[in-house]
């Protein structure tokens, strides 16, 4: 008698699936609605960044490191940076530390509000999703005007950063955090914390409890969510962060309770919103004046590091979590003779992928959203953008115009002409 | 626990055992402490550091290929609750002709993933993985291929392999 037929049904989501962004597949394992098992393959779009850059010197890393996400592209040449600069024992000055600290905070502000938009979508309110990327435009044509590109600004270099941050920059910066803090943020509170329908659907849905969060090492906005107080900046005494008080941000401040669930990560979010835009200011009010760069020629950097011996790690809290790089040098080589970095989202998949366990099927694209996956970064490939207007598609030349025609409409006294590299077919 | 007493804890357990603690040039510097082991020890080791810090925080596997030997790095934050963490690095080896480490997903279950990942590219076999399929490379990937080993068994560069822009070859 105790024999119960079960109908247990596999479910593949992705690679290819409206509710992802990226290439990632999602094995689910039904039992009726309510799911009993989660696996993951990756891989969908694997670059082998690691085995290019066994064959590049250590300035050109930078920019290959830049590419491996376009949201985090900062950070990553930035922990890239900071791994080498440990290696080969090369101090900083003390003014590129704050320059980046001021980028790395707009590179949060832009990828939180990236992200409170996709989830938005995946609840199915667009309006949220079309209001707060608008809002984003205004942090990137910042990060346009100080590095000269939406995305990959190239800011860093080894022992510095490469554009300083000066008056006119610093008066962009304030007025930005004005329009957030005027027009953006009391909506988007409004939203996240206080809207009967979006709490609705958020909370309880997809609860990583601490203990699941401690167990996978979940990293980030996700451990944050759970009540983890862990946050690289401020465990690692991260360059000049501790001067500027940064705490670890948990839904506690906000709402007073940590259920681990997908509303306290984005509450999370939104407080780090807060956060950053509060760390920036104070960045700019404490920066010193100085030199930029502590080598004031790239060809010294290689020619310091040719002689360079050891290991070094660099960890940075990037927008979605702890992210950290390891170079090994050896004697001789102008490259590295390993190069080795881990992404946030790749411990978060595996968490919420056991955290889904249990939940319903109709949730998976919201807790996927919720963990913010980078999958470029955790496969380290390249994002591809097809823009079609007027019946026509942009091609690799136009956009190149169109963004040489935008940035010199935001500055119109740059003179370099930039050029395709690389191609022989057009 | 400053990194001084966790490597006088190590030490006074574990004989033999080479420590060394880094220090970097930042505003507020920071210590790291590099603790090399034999495979035959290494998850006695593991097992310590989760006795001393149930919460102790998994990062990363930094697999290598040196020649004769593989060796595997790992990476723990400790002590993230206090303030300041401890950045704690455990490395191993293995002879390449004889490639097993024992895993340590019983331990710290966060590493499974990890360890299929450095288990398809560098060949390390783990011994009593619970779960031993491939992550990131695709299913009918040649088998005794390791992308990221230097020897003969990784994988060669091809010049201009079909790419529609690449340049020439001369």
């Amino acid at each position: 008698m105790n024999e119960k037929v079960e109908y247990w049904v596999k479910i593949p989501i992705g690679p290819i699936h409206p509710a992802l962004e990226e290439p990632e597949k999602f094995i689910i394992t039904l039992d009726g609605e309510r799911i009993i098992n989660v696996d993951v393959k990756l891989g969908y779009n694997l670059r082998g960044v690691e085995w290019i850059g066994l064959r590049r010197n250590y300035i050109h890393i930078l920019y290959l490191a830049e590419r491996m996400c376009g949201i985090c592209s900062f950070s990553h040449n930035h922990t890239y940076a900071r791994a080498v600069e440990e290696m080969a024992g090369i101090e900083v000055p003390e003014r590129a530390e704050y320059i980046r600290v001021i980028v790395g905070e707009l590179e949060r502000i832009h990828s939180h509000l990236l992200n409170l938009g996709v989830v938005a979508h995946s609840i199915g309110y667009d309006t949220v999703l079309h209001l707060s990327w608008l809002a984003r435009e205004k942090v990137m044509d910042i990060l346009e005007f100080i590095g000269g590109n939406r995305v990959n600004y190239s800011i860093n270099m080894i022992g510095g950063v490469r554009r300083d941050i000066t008056e006119k920059h610093r008066r962009a910066i304030l007025d930005m955090i004005y329009y957030y803090r005027q027009e953006v943020m009391p909506k988007i509170e409004e939203i996240f914390l206080y809207d009967p329908t979006v709490e609705a659907r958020l909370r309880d849905s997809t609860v990583i409890p601490k203990r699941i969060a401690i167990e996978y090492s979940a990293q980030g906005p996700t451990a944050r969510g759970s009540g983890i107080t862990k946050d690289v900046r401020y465990n690692e005494k991260l360059g000049v962060y501790p001067d500027l008080g940064v705490k670890p941000v948990t839904p506690k401040e906000f709402t007073g309770v940590i259920k681990g669930d997908v509303f306290d990560r984005m509450v999370v979010r939104v407080g780090e919103l807060w956060q950053s835009m509060e760390i920036i200011e104070r960045a700019l009010d404490q920066m010193p004046e100085g030199k930029i760069k502590a080598f004031p020629k790239d060809n010294m950097i290689i020619f310091k590091l040719k002689k360079a011996e050891g290991e070094g790690i660099g960890r940075y809290e990037a927008p979605r979590g702890e992210l950290i790089h390891y170079v090994r040098a050896e004697p001789g080589r102008d490259g590295p003779a390993k190069w080795k970095m881990r992404e946030p989202t790749f411990p978060n998949l595996f968490a919420v992928a056991r955290a889904l366990v249990g939940e319903q099927l109709a949730d998976v694209p919201v807790a996927i959203a919720s963990i913010d996956p980078c999958l470029s970064c955790t496969d380290r490939v390249a994002v591809i953008d097809a823009n079609t207007g007027k019946k026509k598609v942009l091609t690799e030349v136009d956009l190149l115009k169109e963004s040489i025609k935008k940035t010199k409409e935001i500055n119109p006294n740059i003179k370099a002409k930039p050029e395709r590299v690389g191609g022989v077919g057009l | 626990m400053t990194p001084e007493e966790f490597a006088e804890r190590i030490k006074a357990k574990f004989e033999g055992v080479e420590i060394k603690i880094t220090e970097n040039k930042l505003p507020h510097p920071r210590k790291r402490i590099w603790v090399d082991v034999d495979r035959d020890r290494f998850k006695d080791v593991v097992k310590f550091l989760k006795e001393l810090d149930p919460t102790a925080q998994f990062s990363i596997i930094i697999a290598d290929d040196r020649g004769d030997k593989l060796t595997a790095k790992y990476h723990w934050e400790m002590f993230w609750e206090q303030g300041e963490s401890l950045s704690v690095v455990i490395g191993t080896a293995c002879p390449k002709d004889d490639p097993v480490l024992p895993t340590i997903t019983d331990i710290f279950p966060s590493t499974l993933p990890y360890e299929r990942e450095v288990q398809e590219f560098l060949g390390i076999k783990y011994e009593g993985i619970p779960d031993p399929r491939r992550l990131f490379l695709p299913d009918d990937f040649p088998e005794g291929i390791y992308p990221l080993r230097l020897d003969e068994t990784g994988v060669k560069m091809v010049k201009n392999a079909g790419h529609p822009y690449g340049r020439k070859s001369k």
